[in-house]
This record gives structure tokens, C-alpha cells and sequence, in this order.
């Protein structure tokens, strides 16, 4: 039967390239370009508190995400102090190249704060990392801030 | 309780101009979409002879079709098709639309021609096979359902096995 046939001209074989061409720009919402502001100009975390709930969200929200209260009017700073929560190591990008040098990621709840951040780990040795490890922000000099998430450069632990 | 108007009040929606001009911190992101489709047998085939000049087409004969473009497999008689079938390159429209706009929905500048793209039965393959293509040659809004086209092909030097082998179909 035909659905057998085979190809026996390999120039015959073939596939087709192409490329989507698609981008997207996002933008932080209010919350969130306070939170990157305060980093890019003063070099502080901004967290919001729901006074209510007793709660204090990093990032910060407008709303607080268990009793629905509008909390916009109560942005304070917090620490750039934390623990390790969770963490992994990992040793490819995104597109699955291997790295030169692994790279560790953690989440990193903050002192002072019911939330936290996910990022990276610096000026540790993978095998030196353990869950509850306390560990501080490193920023980027002001002037080599953009106003995103790699304003800070990583958690190092504390000295 | 919510203060609505305050809330009202308070929401301001973003502009693309806010965005463009750094009012607001944005991410800018493109992900690398590529792919690679498979042509397959019968695709294969078809683009191989699309570069030698000629349409290939398959015939069932179980339904007796000869269908264009080819495949593998006669979704009616729901078993493999069999001899492969060179057809004709002209045919005739079975319809066809004017575009003033392009692919992206831009409208297309004052000046340029109307996308004019039409299915083409193409002569020797059974009744509604056709492929989809561009009609040149002709003004756009004289294009007419049933008009016989033939193909314009590129010369053998450029051609590299792709539906874009045949420039488009001028009206016979």
C-alpha cells in the first residue's frame, strides 16, 4: 500500500522555518512601580499593610488578597534582611545551555514581612546554602538602577 | 467598606505614549519564537516539484479523486491514496477576495496594489482542489469568480521548492 512509500531521494525530505514575531512591553501596575521606584531612587523595599489581617505584602499589593481592603494608603519600608526559604541550583539558561557556573535561586522571605522575593544567590558556594539561611540584598550603584527586579544583583548571607 | 469614588478617582489608565516615553517602568520582552514545520511525504513531494517547475498532485482510487495539494491518506475512503499525478498549472478561480489591508491588518499605502489572493482549481485535479494564491496582472475589482488564470513562475534559478516558486496567476 501507498502509506508505505518511502523516500528514497533524500531531497525529497523537508520542513519548513519560521519565526513568530510576536514582543510584549509590561508594565508594573500601581503597586509595582512604587515597589521598583523605591528601589531605583532610595534603595528601599516598600511592603503594604493590611491592618486588618495583620499582614504586611512584599511586593506590595493595593489590595489586601485576604479580607479584599483597599490598602494603598499604607506603603512602609521594610528590611532588605531575609531568610532562605527554598532554593534551587541551577545549572542551565533558559534555553538550556549549560552555564558556566551554576546559579543559584532562592526565595527569600523578608524580615518584617509576610512575602518575599524570588532571585538569586551570590558570594556563596552552592553546597553552603541550607534552608533558613539569613541573607541580605545587594543592589546595583543608583546609577546603574533601571527601576526592575535586577536592581538588586542578588541575596548574599550575612556577615 | 470601599470608598468608591475615591477608587473612581483614583484610576488613571496608560497611554502607549506613557509607555514609549519612560513615564512608567516597563519590561520589554521578545520571546524567540521559531519553529520548524515537517513537510512530510506528500508536501515533500509537492514543493520538490513546485522547484522543478510542475504541480504534483495524488489520486485515490478508491473515490477516484485526484486531490491537490497531495496527501498521504483519502480522509473519504479513509485509506492510503496511490499514483502520484502531475496536473496542469492553470485553472480557474473559484473565489478570491480584494485585501486593502495586509497580514498584520495595517491598511495597505495609497499607490500599492490590493492583496488579491484567490483558490485556484487547478486543471486536472478533481473538482474544488485548489490552492491558495496571489492573482496579479489583472485589476484587482476586475477579478472575476470563474475567470481561467495560469501561473507565472519564477525562473528555475530561484526557485527553492517553496508555494512562492509560482509568482501568482495571471488571468489566461
Amino acid at each position: 500500500m501507498a502509506i508505505a512509500e518511502r523516500l528514497s531521494r533524500t531531497t525529497e525530505l523537508g520542513y519548513w522555518k519560521g519565526e513568530i514575531p510576536v514582543y510584549y512591553v509590561y508594565t508594573m501596575g500601581r503597586a509595582g512601580e512604587r515597589f521598583f521606584r523605591a528601589i531605583k531612587e532610595e534603595g528601599k523595599f516598600l511592603g503594604t499593610r493590611c491592618n486588618r489581617c495583620d499582614k504586611v505584602f512584599v511586593p506590595p499589593r493595593i489590595y489586601c488578597e485576604e479580607c479584599m481592603e483597599r490598602i494603598e494608603d499604607s506603603y512602609l519600608e521594610v528590611s532588605k534582611r531575609g531568610v532562605v526559604h527554598t532554593f534551587t541550583v541551577c545549572y542551565e539558561d533558559m534555553d538550556e545551555n549549560r552555564l558556566e557556573e551554576p546559579k543559584i535561586v532562592a526565595m527569600v522571605m523578608l524580615e518584617d514581612a509576610d512575602g518575599g522575593l524570588v532571585h538569586f544567590l551570590g558570594e556563596v558556594e552552592p553546597q553552603d546554602v541550607y534552608i533558613g539561611m539569613p541573607v541580605e540584598a545587594v543592589l546595583k550603584e543608583k546609577e546603574l538602577r533601571e527601576g526592575n527586579i535586577l536592581d538588586i544583583v542578588y541575596f548574599k548571607p550575612m556577615t | 467598606m470601599l470608598d468608591e469614588t475615591r477608587i473612581k478617582a483614583s484610576v488613571t489608565a496608560l497611554s502607549e505614549t506613557d509607555m514609549r516615553d519612560g513615564k512608567v517602568l516597563t519590561i520589554k520582552w521578545k520571546p524567540k519564537l521559531y519553529y520548524a514545520w515537517d513537510n512530510g511525504i506528500a508536501i515533500g513531494r509537492y514543493l520538490q516539484e513546485l522547484k522543478n517547475g510542475r504541480i504534483i498532485a495524488k489520486k485515490c482510487n478508491g473515490c477516484r479523486r485526484i486531490m491537490l495539494p497531495p496527501r498521504m491518506f483519502c480522509e473519504l475512503c479513509w485509506r492510503p491514496t496511490d499514483e502520484w499525478v502531475y496536473v496542469q498549472d492553470t485553472g480557474t478561480i473559484n473565489t478570491f477576495v480584494v485585501s486593502h489591508v495586509d497580514w498584520k491588518a495595517s491598511r495597505i499605502p495609497p499607490g500599492q496594489r490590493y492583496y488579491t489572493p484567490a483558490v485556484i482549481e487547478i486543471d486536472g485535479a478533481s473538482k474544488g482542489m485548489g490552492i491558495l494564491h496571489m492573482i496579479d496582472e489583472i485589476e484587482p475589482y476586475e477579478i472575476k469568480i470563474g475567470m481561467k488564470v495560469k501561473a507565472v513562475w519564477k525562473p528555475p534559478e530561484e526557485r527553492i521548492g517553496a508555494i512562492t516558486d509560482i509568482k501568482y496567476f495571471k488571468p489566461l
